[in-house]
């Protein structure tokens, strides 16, 4: 039970001791239970902190912290717990932990069913972190699909008026992607026989392959499966690469399958929103890079030229439609989904560069997205209404959230010197080369995105005062609070990027080193 | 020779008789249904004592008094009834309704349905397997129509009749057809001494009759295991019965249904390149399996599409128990052990979540007296640990980590895309995602929705039935992520009594 050589374990389960302690709480102590709520999510906090810093090689290009042990060993059941992180998962969990832990104060004000709500809370972290650090598949699928129940009951619960609507098609949208990776995996595991996504040594020192390896090495055969290599007129690795992708791109969102999120978002509560936006977009991410791509490496060659098409169509729409919104948290959603699109772009350029910044928005818009949901929530409670339009002035009226606010949507539209411009213009630069015209049009949307949020800027806090709004406290002391780690983070990765690509690059080099034939 | 003598093999079959017998003595002289309640629910215990005995040692070959096979199967099936019995013994005893209208005789005709169930899946005789089906189905008549003077109950009996009848006819007529081409009865008999293989060597002419007299037996244990076409009188029955009868359905009843089919399939057709029999057998195998699979495909979305429109619980899960055997008919498509194999250890799975989902129902009708979805609005929040128990046995019902619904699927779905039938495992996917609409419409009822005001201020407490139910949802996460699972593909190993001869 040492913290130290079992830290992902601990990172992962302990929340799950404020859960069993939040169950046992009378549910009258409210004031207990969110400290507990707080002592349960900053403990992964620290430790986290503590991986990043002191128990993570960021030089090194191999799986780090790994811990694996037989989890279920009977007939088709051939599953470990396997657990690892590299310098693509690491800084995400770190995200994750201090995201959580914002969460936790994010929700103070909510009053109704309190014991449940935290508990799910944490439940939904143990979910996120073991989905980043597990090495085998089962275990992925396992935590993925744990992360769904609490979601759904924090957007249906805690959610707006059109909270069941919202929860459900959120729930029904990732298993319908999830099913089918399921199919993929159990297709997979009967080639292989195995479920380790790494290689690792077992007991008498020999090297047990993992199926990214066999992926490289062209071991899986689907011939086990298939007379020629082929099902329904495709190769049986594109129906692999397919059923991958599609789950993750649910998740991600990427265009056609994005329609959930805008629901999602204006329905959850402020805090879920942080989170959703803030680590669970990208998960998709993190699951095409970590298997989806790397499993099918010919089949993602095949088909990056049409994944960089939908990358774009999810920058250039997401900040079209985003324009268009008169609702705050709906324009929020949206420009989520056009940023997200440059971690497909990125990814699909297959360049060192645009691979360090699909990986790099990935950590920067989790900071930059719940700063801008954040500032939204600040202003709901106070106006109880969202309508950009029914604002105005309140600049004059609230300057220090007026600040707040014109910084965090600076670092969303990749004001130079802030975090967002280094991941953006690092892909634009990176899918340049293979991708031109794309590229190209990609520029538009964030010359869009500065639009929108510009334009949001003036119609909120420029111009002469709503009187309605005349008396609206400012910032309080508990929601700068929440806001300033994101800020922080944000300066500190735009002065100084090169503090977090460093861990990403050899995580990078890896993983381009698993499509052979490309260089 | 098995030694006839030895009554060690029929210990479980005399003893629930003989407690089914005096249950109606006990009646007669107390007047007393929760003493016969009590009463029944020691010999079940008795029973299961006996089986869980028999369980551990090696069976003798062949059969016991010549009709009914003691092999390990046999025995787990006899397990899974008496281990459902006694769940439904309890719901009744515990249920307000069923209580109230005093059920006394119930437990006799109850015991004696699980007798008809033991007998069902413990035979290769076809006229034995006649005379259990017979016996479980009369039982479920009465049964299900046990709401004296409830016009519903009446109704839904008298439909399960008109269907059983015809459905059981049409099977006695398949055993017929089956005993005028190889004379004789005995499945054993039939592929030991490959007696239809006059029939396959015949070509084309000879095919026939088989194929009708297979479809005719099937469409017997398509009506118990409620397979389309087959599932007409599910949701009306499930409705209709006393909740605890229905659990008997769709837990017992189907179970040994299952039982019996796979017995039918692996004594005649079983997809087997290191079994003796010829080529002509085993293609024929195949093709069963094609149209398994078809069947598969057609129940699983039928039941989920029809389940979509539901407003009452019972209804509601009454197409889920046919989307089920949709699922787990995956499993028997494949025609092989490792299938069969994945239908036990689905099966076992199916025994927790079922049980716990109709036991949650109970509960909460204890309160409401009605079985409409709406009726729990806000439930959830009343009743804590309950609430929780029914989101986890909703949980496995979709099939979601980390519950022994997800670990049953993923079996079936490695079954299904090993064997060739990887469509059937994507639409068994999308079946899922389905499926979780109507489940979650429970849930949303439970938390999402606000109860009522001034209805339902509280729910009636019922320590003992949440207790079960807890222990229901342990089971449920125990054979998900627990140790359990290993142990599953123990029990589920058993189908080897089956496959390898």
């Amino acid at each position: 039970m040492n913290v130290a050589s079992n830290l992902l374990s601990w990172i992962t389960f302990f929340p799950l001791v404020g859960i069993l302690a939040i169950m046992c709480l009378p549910s009258a102590q409210k004031q207990l239970i969110r400290l507990v709520a707080i002592v349960a999510s900053a403990v992964p906090l620290g430790l986290s902190l503590y991986m990043w810093f002191w128990g993570f090689d960021g030089a090194s290009e191999r799986m780090q912290l790994i811990e694996r042990a037989p989890w279920i060993q009977a007939g088709n059941f051939v599953v470990q717990y396997f657990v690892g992180v590299d310098g693509l998962s690491m800084p995400l969990v770190a995200l994750t932990c201090l995201l959580l832990f914002i969460g936790v104060f994010a929700s103070w004000n909510i009053e109704r069913g309190l014991k449940g709500y935290f508990a799910l809370l944490l439940l939904l972290e143990i979910g996120i972190n073991g989905t980043f650090v597990s090495l085998d598949m089962f275990l992925f699928y396992v935590f993925w699909e744990i992360m769904l129940l609490p979601m759904y009951f924090l957007i249906g619960i805690w959610g707006g008026p059109r909270r069941e609507y919202a929860a459900i098609k959120f729930f029904l949208y990732t298993l319908a992607g999830s099913v089918l990776m399921l199919v993929a995996i159990v297709a997979i595991y009967i080639i292989t026989g195995r479920f380790n996504i790494q290689s690792y040594l077992d007991v008498n020192g020999n090297n047990v392959a993992g199926l990214l390896e066999l992926a490289r090495t062209k071991n899986i055969n689907p011939q086990v499966l298939t007379a020629n290599g082929m099902l329904l007129g495709l190769p049986f690795q594109d129906w692999i690469f397919w059923f991958f992708f599609i789950a993750f791109a649910i998740k991600v969102p990427v265009f056609p399958f994005h329609t959930w999120l805008p629901d999602a978002h204006v329905e959850a509560p402020t805090p879920i929103s942080v989170i959703l936006a803030g680590i669970l977009l990208k998960l998709g991410g993190y699951g095409m890079l970590r298997i989806g791509f790397p499993i099918a490496p010919e089949s993602f060659m095949k088909y990056r030229d049409f994944l960089a098409v939908l990358g774009t169509i999810n920058i250039v729409y997401g900040a079209y439609v985003a324009m268009g919104q008169t609702d705050f948290k709906k324009l929020v959603a949206y420009s989520s989904v056009s940023h997200m699109g440059y971690v497909l772009l990125g990814a699909a350029s297959m360049t060192d560069m645009g691979l360090k910044g699909a990986t790099l928005q990935m950590f920067n818009h989790g900071t930059s997205s719940a700063m801008l949901f954040l500032i939204v929530g600040v202003l709901y409670d106070r106006a109880h209404h969202r309508d950009l339009n029914g604002f105005g002035g309140l600049m004059t009226q609230m300057p220090r959230y007026g600040g707040w606010t014109t910084l965090g949507f600076f670092a969303a539209l990749g004001l130079p010197g802030l975090a967002g411009f280094w991941s953006e213009a690092m892909t634009l630069l990176g899918s340049f080369g293979p991708y031109p015209t794309l590229t190209i049009i990609s520029g538009l949307g964030v010359l869009m995105t500065a639009a929108f949020l510009l334009w949001t800027i003036q119609r909120v806090f420029l111009g002469p005062l709503n009187p309605k709004y005349a008396k609206l406290p400012d910032i309080s002391a508990r929601e700068i609070f929440c806001q300033a780690p994101f800020a922080a983070l944000c300066i500190v990765f735009g002065v100084a990027p090169a503090m977090l690509i460093n861990i990403l690059a050899p995580a990078v080099k890896s993983y381009l080193a698993m499509f052979p034939g490309l260089h | 020779m098995p030694d006839i003598t030895n009554p060690f093999w029929i210990r479980p079959e005399l003893c629930l008789t003989a407690f089914a017998c005096a249950a109606l003595l006990v009646d007669l002289l107390f007047r007393e249904s929760v003493l016969v309640g009590a009463f029944s629910l020691m010999g079940l215990l008795a029973t299961g004592y006996f089986l869980l005995q028999q369980y551990g040692q090696t069976p003798p070959p062949g059969h016991v008094l010549g009709c009914v096979a003691v092999d390990r199967f046999a025995t787990l099936f006899k397990l899974f009834a008496v281990g459902s019995l006694i769940f439904v013994v309890l719901f009744t005893l515990l249920g307000k309704r069923t209580r109230r209208e005093g059920f006394s005789e119930f437990y006799f005709i109850l015991l004696c349905a699980g007798l008809g169930a033991f007998f069902l899946a413990s035979t290769y005789h076809l006229l034995m397997m006649f005379l259990g089906l017979e016996l479980l189905s009369i039982s479920s008549y009465v049964l299900t129509g046990y709401y004296k003077g409830n016009r519903r109950s009446g109704e839904a009996a008298l439909k399960y009749v008109i269907f059983g009848a015809v459905a059981s006819g049409v099977m006695l007529y398949g055993f017929t057809l089956i005993y005028g081409l190889t004379g004789s009865l005995d499945l054993l008999e039939i592929s030991e001494k490959q007696l239809l293989r006059a029939q396959f060597e015949a070509g084309p002419s000879g095919y026939v009759p088989i194929s009708i007299a297979v479809a005719m037996c099937f469409a017997g244990f398509a009506y118990k295991i409620s397979i389309a076409p087959f599932h007409f009188w599910t949701p009306d029955v499930y409705e209709g019965a006393p909740t605890p009868v229905t659990t008997f359905l769709a837990v017992a009843s189907k179970g040994s249904g299952f039982a019996a089919m796979l017995r039918f399939l692996s004594a005649g057709f079983l997809v087997d390149p290191n079994l003796p029999g010829n080529e002509a057998m085993m293609g024929y195998g195949v093709k069963i399996g094609h149209l398994v699979a078809l069947l598969a495909a057609v129940t699983m979305t039928l039941g989920n599409l029809a389940a979509l429109q539901q407003t009452n619980l019972k209804r509601m899960l009454a197409y889920s128990s046919i989307a089920h055997a949709g699922y787990i008919l995956m499993g028997v498509a494949t025609m092989n052990d490792e299938g069969f194999k994945s239908v036990l250890f689905y099966l076992v799975a199916y025994y927790f979540m079922n049980l716990g989902a109709f036991g949650a129902v109970i509960y909460f009708a204890n309160t409401t007296s009605g079985e409409e979805i709406d009726d729990l609005r806000g439930l959830g929040w009343r009743a804590p640990v309950v609430g929780v128990t029914f989101i986890i046995f909703l949980v496995a019902l979709v099939g979601l980590p980390p519950t022994s619904g997800f670990v049953g699927k993923y079996n079936l779905f490695v079954a299904a895309i090993r064997n060739g039938y990887q469509w059937l495992a994507v639409v068994a996917g999308l079946n899922t995602a389905i499926s979780l609409f109507y489940y979650f419409r429970i849930a949303k009822a439970m938390y999402l929705r606000d109860p009522d005001e001034g209805r339902f201020k509280t729910v009636t407490p019922s320590p003992m039935l949440a207790g079960l139910l807890v222990l229901l949802a342990f089971g449920t996460l125990w054979f998900g992520i627990g140790p359990g699972v290993a142990q599953l593909q123990d029990y589920a190993a058993v189908s080897q009594t089956l496959t390898t001869r």
